[in-house]
């Protein structure tokens, strides 16, 4: 379980967005993201990122409060303690009032040729 | 006089211990007792005192459920390559290290190597048990995961070397890299099936069930199995020492031509997950 320094995303939304704060759950915590740029109403770009340094539990993105989030890709880049940055990319999905989406992802298993 | 001021000191604490003690109890109380008692005049006049006590007396909002959206894979080699490619990836607890190469191995299923014997007329695991410190072999489509004998070392890197290079002289020969017997023998899915859902109800869930435990089949590809662990076994510190040491082995002794066993279990989910 690594200390996120950092992370930063990058959503982007279908067809269908609700355009209101965008929230996330660090460890069970709802919070708003900072340095945001963008929205998340219909085919427009969220960008928001948060200085968390914590160890994570848990990390989600939380859905609106009303209405549906159709989310083609998230893109999140992490900067964790002692770890290269890494990036993790997931594909779509669907998020409404009962709903959140998991962004959390271990370091990638360092890899070598043979 | 040390003892006075100590007194008085306490005193003073106490004091300002107990003033906002004094203001929090009702606000605290207001919830279960604003609905068990009749509004009074004071009440009926102040809309937002009751708005704002009402908002505190709301229950917290139900749970989320947690999605998880497909990930994008991620190569590990570039697309346009000519060469036999190798990555070595030990696992974090350093017991087993897992090489990916840039071609298929095995198309469609998989097979457990445990000794050097097993191996016979399989090229790939031939070569492989021929290193000294190899313990078993498993080869799954693209994939060759490895044991080792000393379960001391963690340091992959000079084994993986000649793991790496084994693989590749074998793959570069193109002999038979697995054995026609062995693909001969692998049953069908439902036949796999079957005998792993018997040895989980009969043997693994009575087994696990002590401990709030619960095993379930998720999927059966080729003689591949996926699981995934429930109840008191999701996010259990001894999940990977069962996993290993109680449930691969009651699976390869009840249905020995199982494969590559897999495990989805969302460990850091649950009720009261260790690996959170």
């Amino acid at each position: 379980m690594p200390r996120v320094l950092t992370f930063k995303v990058n959503i982007e939304t279908g067809k269908q967005g609700p355009n209101e704060p965008v929230n996330f759950s660090f460890n069970g915590h709802t919070m708003p993201f900072e340095k945001v740029i963008g929205s998340n109403e219909p085919d427009a770009i969220f960008e928001g990122s948060f200085d968390v340094n914590s160890f994570a539990h848990s990390l989600t993105l939380v859905g609106p409060e009303k209405g549906k989030w159709e989310i083609d890709k998230i893109r999140v880049d992490y900067e964790c303690e002692g770890e290269k940055p890494y990036v993790v990319n997931w594909g779509a999905v669907t998020l409404d009032e009962t709903t959140e989406v998991n962004l959390w992802q271990d370091p990638p298993v360092p890899a070598f040729d043979v | 006089m040390n003892f006075i001021k100590r007194f008085f000191s306490g005193m003073k604490q106490e004091d300002e211990v107990s003033e906002p003690a004094k203001v929090a109890t009702p606000v605290s109380t207001t919830a279960s007792e604003s609905v068990a008692s009749e509004p009074t005049a004071s009440d009926i006049g102040n809309t937002e005192a009751t708005a704002e006590e009402e908002r505190f007396a709301d229950a917290p909002p139900a749970p989320r459920t947690i999605l998880h959206a497909p990930a994008a894979k991620q190569g590990l080699f570039p697309e346009s390559s000519d060469g036999i490619l190798i990555k070595a990836q030990p696992s974090p607890t350093g017991d087993q290290c897992m090489f990916t190469v840039n071609q298929v191995l095995m198309k469609d299923c998989s097979w457990y190597f445990d000794s050097f014997e097993s191996a016979a007329e399989s090229s790939l695991a031939e070569s492989l048990f021929s290193l000294e410190d190899v313990e078993t072999v498993l080869v799954c489509e693209a994939t060759v995961t490895v044991t080792r004998k000393d379960k001391t070392l963690v340091d992959w890197k000079p084994l993986a070397k000649e793991i790496g290079a084994a693989i590749r002289n074998a793959v570069e020969e193109g002999q038979s890299l697995i054995a026609d017997k062995i693909i001969s023998t692998i049953p069908s899915e439902d036949v796999i099936r079957e005998g792993i859902q018997k040895v989980i109800d009969e043997e693994v869930n009575p087994g696990v069930a002590g401990h709030g435990g619960q095993i379930n089949l998720l999927a059966v590809k080729g003689n591949s199995v996926t699981i995934q662990m429930g109840g008191g076994c999701q996010g259990c510190s001894a999940a990977d020492l069962t996993l290993k040491q109680g449930i691969h082995t009651s699976f390869r002794k009840a249905v020995p031509e199982v494969g590559a066993i897999f495990d989805e279990t969302d460990h850091t989910a649950g009720l009261n997950p260790f690996f959170s």
